[in-house]
């Protein structure tokens, strides 16, 4: 039987880095290549030689799928392609081909400042790492090769993430990669066809949660901004370049226009312009809402986002700094923090995930005072506020897409062990499918059934309905004959007449003969007419027939009686038949076998 | 710092040991592992041990609680493997019976936490490290974990099965370390020559393989060989040849069956075979097994037999002069006129009209050919120019040429646009040949001719694809390196390159600057910068609009780093310096640190060029001072002293790094040069941001004007260095910072969500 395999590298029972192998009708594909953001050695990256002992991956893979621009999802790629060795096709949509390449150089730049940072990728290989991306459109299918074919679909999330279905032949596999079940403030939520794929692979991020709405954490954001310049005090959200930040500038923006705020927001890299580009580039992508205003106003032009000069930060009065990096381990948001640590008026606000061992990893876990670089302290004063603006699907959101894509099975990925669990329990349940929850390194076979896809010929599915009965319904199987033309690499059920008629053939009849002698002492004549007595006693609801050229006829079975001049007793009994009474033709045979009844 | 994060340990080991509390962060668990790891071998186990109870503890408290999470088990096991690598620290944990309570066989299979991969995983990682003494290795046997461990070869996790692997390959070689009662590592010294107990230990795991050879189960089959394989790569005798002589005929029923799937293990068996002593010792015949692999180029899996062989380094010449024949073959069959010999060569026949096998046999071939050249392994009497004519053709055959006279005309067909050959072929050229003849043959047909070439590149330069843009951009520039200059002049390239500078993709914009750098670059070389000096002129003018105004850091940086060549070159030219002083500025004051960075560089080649060139340098007379004045005076015009002192209060490390480090340079010349004319270099402070900083940190006096000497004295620029150099590393990697991580987040009762970057 052919199967799916299904081996997570990352993201197995974590939410680590992604990195998911499928093998799907002798195609190799690698689901995301995310990076590690904890460690600072090799450990950040998935090990690829479990793919592929010794062989290179060029070899063993036919593509490589990336759901979106998150590190966790493409932080690994170049050094897969670069540093590893891969040169086949790399597909992601095109808003995702054009905001990784950004977040990977910002990564790179933040990694290679570290000491003690080793094998790292550099600026060439990010660029030629993207040289092998192939982008791709919603819902255009894309042939990766004469079999394996991809399409993608929306998936709120981020800008350009996108869902992926695979298919070779009739198996297939979609690829949640993160998702989002409801629209937020710039991105819509996401979609898919009713697919039926053998198998979904889903995140389950917030299995277990039903998250609070979405309007309510930027309410509370809002809310938090709003009073700390209104006491005025000085509000850091330390961010990286793209994504989270934009979202977040939309919100302080729409709010300090209704507000008629005058505090100044800057926003401190330079990189900001580029992001804001991409985003009015790809309006395609985001909500309606946006798409809709964007005539009368776009919402990525801000009017009170200015650009930021170091010098501001020293400057009095209220302000909200959107700074780089993320984590406050570098650069200018760090610079800013100790800045402004010590007076309990000012607020940090971090939007993201944070590694350990860096400054924002400390503050969120509640320490107060830091130890900066020379042993001099920190005494940490502002107040520091947590803040999650990520867009997952929540486990309502989940269980929305299996209904929408009615899977076969289910995987959970990207999301902890225990909570999976309980998701897993209550798919299995409530759609009486199997789900699998492998862990990194493990294997999930699934058995697929070969459906092999036939064209029916008009004509025949006409007399099938002729004949009467039920109407087609995909739901109930029927059986039905006719004959099967394999031709071209195409299948078509036809009539045999028509068959006959397409490939210019002859019909041949196939009879089969038996002899089977008997001791009779009457005449030839007298002996078929005790057979055809004896059959009618026999085959009561037959039409059998004494035919005056000295032949019994019972449907297509004729027999014949003759014996020799020097036997005249021994009697020799021929039966044929057709092959559509195979059946009863032997049990004739048999029948006349045992004798006449005397 | 080692006894702060000891007296931290007691706390951070209760934390890690109560069930209530939630692991913390996936790395540190394993960060703190390094941390012990690297104490380990700074010291040993027992110190550990004896001064830290709390150790001891912690593992009895893990290894009896039924409720610890998995990553914690796993932690554990590790760690008490670890503090078991000695035979001190192994006496007291056995004292203690902590050993057995942690890797006993029956602890392994009653609970469900044994369900986790990641605590067999962490069950075999102890195992693997408390195997470096006998003891250790008694204890393995004694309790009869060897058997769990071969059961864990077979694990439904790849990390746990390869594990398993490592440590079974680890016994064995300990068994033969020098542990050993009779060291001699000759072939064929049997294992009797180990410890009587120990032969049991052997034979048990060396019998597993050819059991598992010998299986129907074509998973175990993997297994085995992978396990064979790793033997033969990291055991010693008697080990290897013993274990040889078992699988010998198992092995050459599994080759003689010639099974696809298994051709790559196969292979990495033999290729481990090759590199042992068994090699050349005909009872072993490894020469006889390599042969039986290739075949004669008549089954499927020889091609990729081959290519693995012609990567052996050490191979007897008669499978390596085989197996390139094979090699080539694919290419001749598509390439050259029918030959008898390929002709009836049905397997390759039938492999080459399928687009997919026909592919991915040619990039075989052509990178097995590669890799001939670069390790020069390729026999004389093999004609290297029917190779690169062959290679040629194909290249053509991408591009649409189709030969009149082709054994192969599927082959041809599938080869038209494929970009996976073309890409391959030319790096098969590469090492055969000058490569940019060969590039532009195969971009222009029969005519070898470069003026035909450019219109094809300007083309390219259309392209929507901004990938397509920057590679022709990325080849022009190795066509200006490699000396087309005056084609690329005469052809009217240059302005299309100008053009380029303003293109809509940052990297694309970033390599026309490095492409219009270098044709600068070459015309100096050319002396034939008076007939282009407009391209000069028109350079300079649109590289500094790239600087001041470009979005992006690369197109940025490549401006600067395009500075500096010039800068460095041979021919000093003089427009350069009007622009000198705003490149400075403009590059020191980006918001890309990396733009400072190849700004500082630029710094440094116009300070070794300034100073070194001052012509009276070598003259030790009175002038020598007038002169650094003079010298440095000019420096301080470029604008040279504002830039490094900017940078010495970035708020990015590298930078303020290198500032620094200028600066010394810059002090310890002054210095040198006793009586300097301070009054001639008056750096204005105020106004200045880092002027400011210097007021602040150093000059309570108020003073509105400094020298750069003075200044250079005012900050302590040795402390600084050290500092930068020391310090500064802004993700803190201590383990004392890493524990207190791990118990502030313990005390963090709310529950960050999850959430990515």
């Amino acid at each position: 039987m052919p199967d799916i395999k299904v081996t997570p590298l990352g993201a197995g029972q974590d939410v680590g880095r992604s990195c998911i192998l499928v093998s799907i009708g002798g195609k190799n594909i690698m689901l995301d290549c995310g990076m590690h953001m904890g460690y600072n050695d090799d450990r950040r990256f998935p090990d690829f030689s479990y793919v592929t002992q010794n062989s290179r991956l060029t070899e063993f893979l036919d593509c490589v799928i990336i759901s979106h621009f998150h590190l966790d999802h493409c932080g690994a790629l170049p050094y897969m392609s670069e540093m590893v060795g891969y040169d086949g096709p790399i597909y992601m949509t095109h808003p995702t081909k054009a905001i990784c390449p950004i977040l990977l150089e910002d990564f790179r730049k933040i990694t290679v400042d570290k000491k003690g940072e080793t094998n790292f990728f550099t600026s060439q290989m990010i660029k030629d790492c993207m040289k092998k991306v192939v982008p791709l459109n919603l819902h255009q299918t894309v042939q990766v090769d004469e079999e394996l074919e991809i399409k993608a679909y929306y998936a709120g999330h981020v800008l350009g993430a996108a869902m992926f279905q695979i298919k070779v032949g009739s198996e297939s596999v979609v690829y949640t990669g993160d998702y989002n079940m409801t629209p937020d403030r710039h991105l819509g939520a996401a979609w898919i066809d009713k697919c039926r794929p053998d198998l979904l692979i889903s995140e389950s991020t917030y299995a277990t949660t039903i998250r609070d709405s979405k309007r309510c954490r930027e309410r509370d954001f809002l809310k938090k901004v709003h009073e700390t310049v209104e006491r005025g005090g000085k509000v850091l959200i330390p961010v990286f370049a793209l994504g989270r930040a934009q979202e977040l500038c939309i919100l302080l923006e729409t709010f300090w226009e209704r507000m008629n705020l005058k505090a100044p927001i800057y926003f401190s890299t330079g990189l900001t312009e580029k992001a804001n580009h991409y985003y009015k580039l790809f309006i395609t992508w985001t909500n309606q809402k946006i798409r809709k205003t964007f005539v009368q106003r776009n919402m990525f032009e801000f009017k009170h986002i200015k650009a930021f000069d170091r010098s501001y930060a020293d400057n009095p009065g209220p302000m909200v700094v959107f700074a780089t990096p993320g984590m406050l381990h570098a650069g200018q948001s760090l610079q800013i923090f100790k800045k402004w640590a010590g007076n309990e008026k000012n607020m940090l606000i971090m939007p993201g995930y944070c590694v350990q061992g860096t400054v924002g990893h400390k503050i969120l876990n509640g320490q107060k005072k830091l130890e900066m670089e020379g042993r001099a302290t920190l005494d940490v004063k502002l107040q520091v506020e947590y803040m999650s603006f990520s867009a997952h699907a929540d486990a309502k959101g989940i269980m929305q897409l299996i209904r929408m894509a009615e899977p076969r099975n289910m995987l959970l990925v990207h999301g902890e062990a225990k909570k999976m669990e309980f998701l897993k329990d209550k798919i299995e349940q409530e759609f009486s499918i199997s789900c699998y929850m492998p862990a990194n390194g493990e294997t999930t076979t699934i058995v697929t059934n070969p459906s092999v896809p036939v064209d029916i010929s008009l004509n025949l599915l006409k007399r099938e309905m002729a004949l009467g009965g039920p109407l087609p319904d995909a739901k109930r199987p029927r059986t039905m004959h006719g004959t099967l033309i394999m031709k071209d690499n195409s299948l078509r059920l036809v009539s045999p007449e028509q068959a006959l008629k397409e490939l210019g053939l002859s019909e041949h009849q196939l009879r089969f003969t038996c002899r089977v002698q008997l001791h009779d002492p009457h005449s030839d004549t007298d002996t078929l007419g005790r057979i055809y007595t004896h059959l009618k006693s026999v085959l009561k609801s037959y039409s059998i027939q004494h035919v005056p050229d000295g032949t019994v006829i019972v449907e297509s079975i004729v027999i014949k009686v003759t014996s020799s001049a020097e036997e005249p007793n021994l009697k020799v009994i021929l039966l044929s038949w057709s092959y559509q009474d195979e059946e009863l033709g032997s049990f004739l045979s048999t029948l006349l076998k045992n004798g006449l009844p005397s | 710092m080692d006894s702060d994060c000891l007296s931290l340990l007691p706390a951070v080991c209760l934390v890690l040991a109560d069930p209530q509390q939630s692991p913390p962060d996936d790395t540190s668990l394993e960060k703190l592992l390094d941390w012990f790891k690297e104490l380990h071998i700074q010291s040993n186990g027992q110190v550990l041990l004896q001064h830290q109870p709390c150790l001891l503890e912690f593992i009895s408290s893990v290894c009896t609680s039924k409720t610890t999470d998995p990553a914690i088990i796993s932690f554990t096991l590790k760690l008490t493997g670890l503090l078991a690598a000695t035979k001190q620290g192994f006496h007291l944990l056995e004292e203690g019976g902590l050993l057995l309570c942690a890797f006993e066989r029956e602890a392994c299979y009653v609970c469900d936490i044994w369900e986790d991969a990641s605590v067999r995983s962490g069950w075999l990682q102890g195992l693997l490290n408390m195997l470096k003494h006998q003891n250790a290795l008694d204890f393995i046997r004694g309790n009869g974990l060897i058997k769990v461990v071969l059961q864990l070869q077979n694990d439904r996790s790849l990390f746990v099965a390869s594990l398993a692997n490592q440590l079974l390959v680890h016994i064995l070689n300990f068994l033969t370390s020098s542990n050993m009662t009779n060291g001699s590592d000759a072939v064929g010294s049997s294992v009797s020559s180990l410890r009587s107990d120990w032969v049991s230990v052997s034979s048990e795991i060396m019998n597993a393989v050819v059991e598992a050879l010998r299986s129907e189960d074509h998973p175990r089959v993997l297994l085995g060989l992978r396990l064979l394989s790793l033997v033969l790569f990291q055991c010693g005798e008697p080990i290897r040849s013993t274990l040889w002589k078992d699988v010998l005929v198992p092995l050459e029923v599994l080759i003689n069956r010639g099974s696809e799937s298994l051709t790559q293990t196969l292979m990495t068996v033999l290729q481990a075979a090759v590199r042992t002593p068994l090699l050349g010792q005909s009872e072993y015949k490894v020469e006889e097994l390599l042969e039986a692999m290739l075949g004669h180029g008549n089954r499927k899996e020889c091609f990729q037999c081959a290519a693995l062989v012609v990567k052996l380094e050490k191979c007897p010449e008669i499978s390596k002069r085989k197996a390139t024949g094979i090699i080539l073959l694919p290419l001749q069959c598509v390439s050259t006129q029918p030959q008898t010999e390929v002709e009836t060569n049905l397997v390759l026949n039938e492999q080459l009209s399928q687009k997919a096998s026909c592919i991915s046999l040619l990039m075989q071939s052509l990178s097995s050919l590669a890799e001939l050249a670069h390790t020069k392994y390729l026999f004389d009497d093999i004609s290297i120019h029917s190779i690169t004519s062959s290679v040629v053709l194909l290249l053509r055959m991408c591009s649409g040429h189709c030969p009149s006279s082709l054994l192969h005309i599927n082959a041809s067909i599938h080869l038209i646009g494929c970009c996976k050959v073309q890409r391959c072929g030319l790096d098969t050229l590469g090492p055969y040949h000058k490569c940019k003849d060969i590039l532009i043959t195969c971009y222009m047909g029969d005519h070898v001719c470069s003026a035909d070439l450019f219109p094809v590149l300007e083309k390219r330069m259309w392209d929507l694809r901004w990938d397509v843009r920057d590679s022709t951009l990325e080849f022009i520039t190795q066509l200006t390196v490699t000396g087309f200059t005056e084609a690329l002049h005469t052809s009217g390239m240059v302005s299309v390159l100008l053009s380029s500078l303003a293109d809509t993709e940052g990297y694309v914009r970033a390599s026309a600057v490095a492409a219009v750098g270098e044709a600068v670059t070459a015309s100096f070389h050319q002396a034939a910068l008076e007939r282009n000096s407009n391209l000069l002129e028109k350079a300079l003018t649109q590289m500094m609009i790239v600087l001041s105004q470009d979005t992006e850091g690369f197109p940025r940086r490549a401006v600067v780093k395009a500075f500096t060549s010039w800068l460095k070159g041979s021919h000093p030219v003089t427009a350069l310096d009007s622009s000198l002083s705003s490149v400075l500025s403009l590059g020191g004051n980006d918001f890309d640190w990396e733009v400072k960075m190849h700004t500082l560089e630029l710094a440094e080649v116009l300070m070794e060029k300034t100073l070194t060139c001052c012509p009276y340098m070598q003259n030790v007379d009175f002038s020598e001072k007038t002169c650094l004045t003079q010298t440095l005076s000019r420096l301080k015009d470029f604008g040279l002293f504002d830039l490094l002192f900017n940078s010495l209060f970035d708020c990015d490390r590298p930078v303020c790094e290198k500032a620094c480090a200028l600066l010394v340079r810059l002090r310890t010349l002054t210095a040198e040069t006793a009586d300097l004319d301070h009054s001639a270099l008056v750096l204005n402070v105020c106004g200045n941001r880092w002027g400011d900083e210097v007021q602040r940190r150093y000059l309570k006096k108020q003073r509105a004007k400094a020298s750069a000497c003075a200044t250079d004295g005012i900050l302590d620029l040795n402390d600084m260095q050290r500092m930068l150099l020391l310090s500064s590393d802004h993700v803190v990697n201590s383990p004392q910072s890493l524990m207190e991580d791990i118990l502030s987040a313990a005390q963090e009762s709310e529950e960050n969500i999850v959430d990515c970057y």
